[in-house]
């Protein structure tokens, strides 16, 4: 059972590896593809029938990328995010206005946000909780931030505003302070 | 014949001679040492170590934790030393991968009271009152015992094609001539090279360990960078470009564990960092100071 498990796996594994080294190096000797698909199948399944316990598991890694989408807006478009930050909140404290606030506001969500998605990417990956509850913690993220930013907005239109409004806390008196005075 | 004959017999003397010399020099230090220190009575140090076992071929058998003692006075100061004298004297059955034991083979990487490091380069600690826990590699699959299944991590390391890749092939006839290569740029290497592919930081890495299959990890990403910004090699775009997917590079959340745990003092979280700043523009690898390819012409 176990043994033809591994030889599946096996075989699943070089028939990709020879579309993907097809794909890349279109002009790469038959003899080479050859060649690397018979390594393979000499180390993999001696290696994988060593591992009999987590066999369904133990399929090698046939396909490196995740996907060919390209990370890497995204990740300067955070950097960038994250640098703003450190002038926006003060910037917003110091001079408050509806615009400001805005800004911070959108800038604070949209942080905390790809800093929650990545942990939900990390923790919660599909081949440990399941398809379901990854996509659905996704979709509930998106959810949160989304209505985090909508009452936030909220606030800023109808009320004192975002920094005004944390700023109230530091206005609070404890009843004791209030009796004294 | 009879020369040849005679001449071994000579060889064999001589080397008699030579090693009753030895012997009698180091008993005499063994006896100088005895009258050194006559008071101090030898008495054993016992160390405690427990040493994670799982044998694949005892079908249903949970891993566990098997306790050896082991008395530092008959054993060499590092871990490697003392799993070589538990192999040799208590059980032959424990398994574990060890080569060079002088830190540049990388093939004794474990989990040594809770840091990923080398077995031949890290002391035992001599508090006997404290047990040594040995684990292997941390999340990578266990062929057995201490020993790690390194083929995803070296199929990795394969995946970033990590030699010499220069755009005219027909042009530049290999072993014809040297590629050059300024000091200068030859310095930006250091730090990068000395990489044994241990493993150490990249199973030290809960990014790596979540998404192995996906994330590249530490140790291959440094080398990754250690050829994308040599300044020979030519195919920088190309292999920036097999990066920029959303889990090659970027489930690297700069945790900074690969550089705390490197046993060779590298820095793996900064060549990532660079990586990075090449992949998004923010900077670019250098024009090379020297015609790379000046002896092919």
């Amino acid at each position: 059972m176990s043994m033809s498990l591994v030889m599946r796996g096996a075989l699943r594994c070089n028939a990709a590896n020879l579309v993907k080294s097809a794909r890349i190096t279109p002009l790469n000797a038959y003899s080479t593809i050859v060649a690397n698909s018979q390594r393979q199948a000499l180390v993999k399944p001696l290696a994988l029938a060593k591992n009999v316990t987590p066999v369904s598991l133990m399929s090698a890694p046939c396909r490196m990328a995740s996907s060919s989408s390209s990370h890497t807006a995204l990740w300067t478009l955070e950097r960038f995010v994250s640098a703003g930050l450190l002038a926006v909140i003060p910037a917003a404290f110091l001079a408050p206005s509806q615009v400001l606030d805005a800004l911070m506001a959108i800038s604070v969500v949209i942080h905390t946000h790809w800093g929650v998605e990545a942990m939900v990417v990390d923790y919660l990956r599909p081949q440990v909780v399941g398809n379901v509850v990854s996509k659905g913690a996704h979709a509930a993220l998106i959810v949160l931030s989304v209505a985090t930013l909508g009452g936030l907005f909220y606030f800023i239109k109808n009320d004192v505003g975002l920094a005004n409004g944390i700023k109230r806390f530091w206005a609070i008196k404890g009843k004791d302070s209030s009796q004294q005075n | 014949m009879l020369v040849n004959e005679a001449r071994q017999v000579l060889s064999r003397a001589s080397s008699l001679v030579g090693r009753h010399q030895l012997r009698s020099i180091t008993n005499g230090t063994a006896q100088l040492d005895q009258q050194a220190q006559p008071k101090e009575a030898k008495e054993p140090q016992i160390k405690k170590f427990e040493i994670y076992r799982w044998n694949p071929d005892n079908a249903g058998e949970k891993p566990y934790m098997q306790t050896y003692e082991v008395n530092l006075r008959e054993c060499g100061p590092m871990v490697l030393d003392a799993l070589i004298k538990i192999k040799n004297e208590m059980d032959p059955t424990l398994t574990f991968r060890r080569s060079c034991r002088e830190g540049i083979c990388g093939s004794c990487a474990m989990n040594i009271g809770g840091t990923n490091t080398l077995a031949c380069i890290s002391k035992i600690d001599t508090n006997a009152s404290k047990s040594l826990k040995v684990y292997p590699l941390p999340h990578m699959y266990v062929v057995r015992d201490l020993v790690p299944d390194m083929n995803n991590f070296y199929e990795q390391y394969r995946n970033i094609q990590p030699w010499l890749q220069r755009k005219d092939e027909a042009g530049e006839q290999k072993g014809k001539a040297q590629y050059l290569q300024s000091v200068e740029d030859r310095s930006k290497l250091d730090g990068l090279y000395e990489c044994i592919l241990c493993a150490c930081c990249s199973t030290s890495c809960p990014s790596y360990w979540w998404n192995p299959e996906k994330y590249l990890g530490p140790a291959v990403l440094m080398q990754a960078y250690r050829w994308i910004i040599d300044s020979r090699d030519e195919n920088s775009a190309e292999r920036l470009g097999k990066l920029r997917d959303p889990f090659s590079v970027y489930r690297c959340h700069t945790i900074m564990n690969c550089t705390r745990t490197c046993p060779k003092g590298l820095n793996p979280g900064r060549a990532i960092a660079e990586i990075k700043k090449l992949l998004s523009g923010l900077a670019s690898k250098p024009a090379p100071k020297m015609e790379t390819a000046a002896l092919h012409k």
